[in-house]
């Protein structure tokens, strides 16, 4: 659990100009903003490269963020965007891209058949859905914290979750609790 | 949370960045310095273009009008800077005098 009352202050001190409460920000929410970009990508040389645009972007809008705002929604949030941004631009080239994709070894060496099936079943998943998934699933945030970071209805996020989490179970095979 | 929602978050645990990863860090400042240095300098050389331009656009006012005042500043310009350079010598020599020690330096951004 990130304690809230730390972020408040580095927060503070970062809008009022300090650069090493600004580093340890980045220090803190890191792991939370790449592991989420990692999954809502599938590549994660991409997912590193816009988390470190995530935080760039997070550096000039601080002044934006409200007090007592979660700061790890926030940063989710930007790196959401920066993630569909890029979708976009890819989508141009897709066609292009696709048959270096299909060559491309995975971005992970060691892993498992199971983790290869849920990655798979998760680039077959809509980008929001992926994104609900990825947050609530695999981050622990409460779906009003998702709904806050993504921009998306509570109603929406928690819709997204079941679908998708029904549909990994279906892909890895196990048995479907029907929640 | 049931065994599926377990399994699941495992299996995503499995791609999880490192808690500390220096190197990311030091990348993303690197680059917020860096872009903090290329904003500098185009606040100061917009602000020295605009004092060019100001001082260009004053100075038929200014030239002549400079020409008149140095013959009676000429001695009190020389005073002020041998007053500006003392203080500087004194306010390094206090500078020096107390200083902290080596290892007693405070943590300043």
């Amino acid at each position: 659990m990130i304690p809230g009352g730390l972020d408040e202050a580095l927060v503070e001190a970062a809008q009022a100009g300090s650069t090493s409460a600004f580093t340890r920000l980045v220090e803190r929410h890191q792991q939370a903003v790449r592991a989420f970009l990692r999954r809502t990508c599938g590549d994660w040389a991409q997912a590193d490269d816009l988390a470190q645009e995530t935080f760039l972007a997070a550096w000039s809008q601080l002044g934006r963020l409200e007090a007592g705002a979660s700061v790890r929604a926030w940063l989710c949030g930007i790196g959401y965007n920066k993630h569909l941004t890029a979708l976009r631009s890819a989508g141009r080239s897709r066609a292009r891209e696709r048959a270096y994709e299909a060559e491309k070894p995975p971005s992970s060496a060691a892993m498992t058949d199971e983790r290869l099936t849920l990655e798979a079943a998760m680039a077959e998943l809509p980008p929001d859905q992926r994104a609900c998934v990825a947050l609530c699933l695999a981050a622990d945030f409460s779906h009003q914290e998702a709904a806050d970071a993504l921009g998306l209805p509570v109603g929406t996020v928690k819709s997204h979750v079941t679908r998708g989490r029904q549909r990994l179970l279906q892909a890895l095979g196990g048995p479907d609790d029907g929640r | 949370m049931t065994d599926a929602d377990a399994r699941l978050k495992a299996l995503f645990a499995e791609d999880e960045p490192p808690a500390r990863d220096p190197v990311f860090a030091t990348a993303v400042m690197q680059e917020i310095a860096r872009r903090r240095f290329v904003l500098d300098v185009a606040f100061l050389s917009a602000g020295t273009l605009l004092g060019a331009l100001v001082l260009w656009a004053l100075w038929p006012v200014l030239g002549p009008l400079l020409k008149q005042m140095s013959a009676s500043l000429a001695p009190l310009a020389g005073c002020g800077t041998l007053a500006v350079a003392a203080l500087m010598l004194v306010d390094r020599n206090l500078g020096t005098a107390f200083a902290p020690k080596s290892g007693m330096a405070l943590n300043h951004d």
